[in-house]
């Protein structure tokens, strides 16, 4: 691993990075702030008597809105985390290879006595480190900011979540990183990512709503994401954290690997 | 030994031809022009040199060592100024000093030197810069670290002359500490001014590699005879090496000789009176292009050719442009 070119990256990606972070921070203390209004009662039963299928929108068909977990899932960590955390990590990730060769500044740094494994070593890093940063932004304000609002995660409950919700990132990430490695323009890399994460939301998304749709479950990223259960203290399905970690770890080696042996240029 | 050397350096992109079968060899302590119009493979083969492209066939060696993709030990006794620049838009001069010295282990000797001899402020972000200004910091990146090889691509791009100047002489000086360069450029001028060897590339292949010198004495010379009688163009149109004879009046003619022919054209000229006799080298530029009328692309070429002598577009065929336009 090359630390000037850790550091490096970590300066030219300070700002996306402090957004991002920054963006969690204020949505999970909004949430935490907002649960005592609508995190129960009359609220919670008209969220419950909507249609299913939108309820599904939201994640919020397998656990009740009612309780803490429905509510943190349905408001916060279904949908619009997800997408957030998306366009962070795939954002990220199409900068770490495939942007800086279309951008020609991967050409500097090749010219300088690092090598291809070093240089990819070092992005990969800075991205796991960025995704615990991204969990750290997502669900320490909950911890931090929920007592005062009546709402206690537990530490086995919050270390859960921190780490159900990294090895997501990872995974989800890992292929945006390996897309990365495999294409010349971080907008194509970014597009392709995208398009795979919205295929995978659709086919959860269906189904939620359709049991013959269901045999897509087993290998969609997307289904085993299921923070209200966490949160609740439900068990999850124990073969979500396999392969996040599966799909993270090989991606990202992958990546490794890809571009130690492609064309830069 | 040579620095740089190559044999059957082959890269292709796809269908795409970047550079063919090209074999070369640089030796130490010389600057070598590796010249070509853009499109002809000049900027493919220096990142093959570097192990930025892995060649489809064929093999490179760098200060002894094969080149790999994971040639870093090489890279770090290479200095490298890449023919389009670019940098990270946001941060400044400094900012890229810094990080190249961190790569580096410390900061460029020539540093502080290059700063103040391209007067080039680094404080400025580089989206700040101008081209020529963006051009001088690569080049202080490149040549900071006084490498023992240094490999340019196109180093005066956006330069003004007194810049290009500066340049050339900092290159002179690193030849003089006994440092060599690969100096691939289109501009013939240039070349002309600064190499002393040269490889001229064409649609990808090497068409030739020669001293500069030789080059320029040996390849086209003018001969300008001015006769005591009216002489027809035919009186030297038949010898050899002789393509062409152009009468600037009935007493002048003036030859144009491909090749060692000098001593016939002197002899064939001796059996008149000659009034006045010159003999003139061709300019580089004039050579070059004779490497390229074969394949009927001298015109165009020449159409390219400004006043400094800067092929600043491909020649269709010559550089590739039918396949490899794109891909220099």
């Amino acid at each position: 691993m090359s630390w000037t070119l850790l550091r490096g990256t970590l300066h030219q990606r300070r700002a996306s990075m402090f957004w991002f972070c920054l963006g969690l921070v204020f949505y999970a203390w909004l949430m935490t702030w907002f649960y005592p209004q609508i995190g129960g009662g009359q609220y919670a039963q008209l969220i419950e008597s909507m249609p299913p299928e939108l309820l599904a929108l939201f994640g919020g068909t397998e656990v009740p809105f009612a309780s803490l977990g429905g509510y943190f899932q349905t408001e916060y960590l279904g949908l619009m985390w997800l997408i957030i955390v998306s366009a962070a990590v795939v954002l990220f990730a199409g900068r770490a290879f495939a942007g800086e060769i279309a951008a020609g500044t991967m050409e500097l740094v090749l010219a300088q006595p690092v090598s291809r494994v070093q240089v990819a070593l070092t992005r990969t890093t800075v991205f796991v480190g960025y995704v615990l940063l991204l969990a750290a932004a997502s669900f320490v304000p909950i911890q931090v900011f929920g007592p005062s609002y009546g709402i206690e995660l537990g530490a086995g409950t919050f270390w859960t979540l921190f780490a159900f919700g990294s090895l997501y990132m990872l995974a989800v990430g890992g292929i945006a990183v390996l897309l990365s490695s495999i294409f010349r323009d971080a907008g194509r890399a970014g597009a392709v990512a995208a398009a795979f994460l919205l295929l995978l939301w659709i086919a959860d998304l269906v189904s939620n709503v359709s049991e013959a749709a269901r045999f897509f479950d087993p290998i969609n990223l997307i289904s085993y994401w299921q923070p209200g259960k966490i949160i609740n203290g439900d068990p999850i399905a124990p073969e979500g954290w396999w392969i996040y970690a599966v799909v993270g770890v090989t991606s990202l080696a992958a990546a490794v690997v890809v571009f130690s042996r492609r064309d830069v240029a | 030994m040579d620095i740089i050397s190559t044999r059957n350096l082959t890269k292709f992109y796809g269908k795409t031809r970047g550079v063919e079968d090209l074999s070369l060899s640089v030796p130490a302590g010389i600057v070598y022009g590796f010249l070509g119009p853009n499109g002809s493979g000049k900027t493919t083969t220096i990142r093959c040199l570097l192990g930025m492209l892995r060649p489809t066939a064929g093999e490179a060696t760098v200060l002894g060592r094969r080149v790999t993709l994971d040639g870093s030990h090489v890279r770090r006794r290479i200095g490298y100024v890449a023919g389009e620049v670019r940098l990270y838009e946001r941060e400044t001069g400094r900012w890229h000093l810094d990080y190249v010295a961190g790569f580096r282990g410390g900061r460029g000797v020539l540093t502080d030197e290059l700063l103040e001899r391209f007067a080039f402020d680094p404080s400025k972000r580089v989206k700040e810069l101008s081209k020529g200004n963006k051009q001088k910091l690569a080049l202080i990146l490149g040549m900071a670290h006084d490498p023992e090889l240094l490999i340019l691509d196109e180093p005066t791009s956006g330069l003004d002359p007194l810049n290009q100047e500066a340049v050339y002489r900092v290159i002179e000086e690193r030849i003089a500490a006994g440092r060599t360069v690969f100096l691939s450029s289109h501009i013939l001028s240039e070349v002309e001014r600064v190499c002393e060897r040269v490889g001229i590339v064409r649609s990808g292949r090497l068409v030739a590699e020669e001293n500069v010198r030789d080059l320029l004495g040996k390849r086209l010379r003018h001969v300008e005879v001015r006769f005591a009688e009216p002489t027809p163009p035919a009186f030297l149109a038949d010898l050899p090496g002789v393509d062409s004879v152009t009468p600037l009046s009935a007493f002048v003619l003036v030859a144009r000789a491909k090749g060692d022919v000098v001593d016939q054209v002197v002899k064939r000229v001796a059996e008149r009176t000659v009034v006045d006799l010159t003999i003139q080298q061709a300019g580089l530029e004039e050579v070059f292009l004779e490497f390229y009328r074969d394949e009927g692309t001298a015109p165009e070429a020449a159409t390219a050719l400004s006043g400094n002598g800067d092929i600043s577009r491909p020649a269709t065929s010559a550089g590739g442009g039918d396949e490899g336009g794109e891909r220099e």
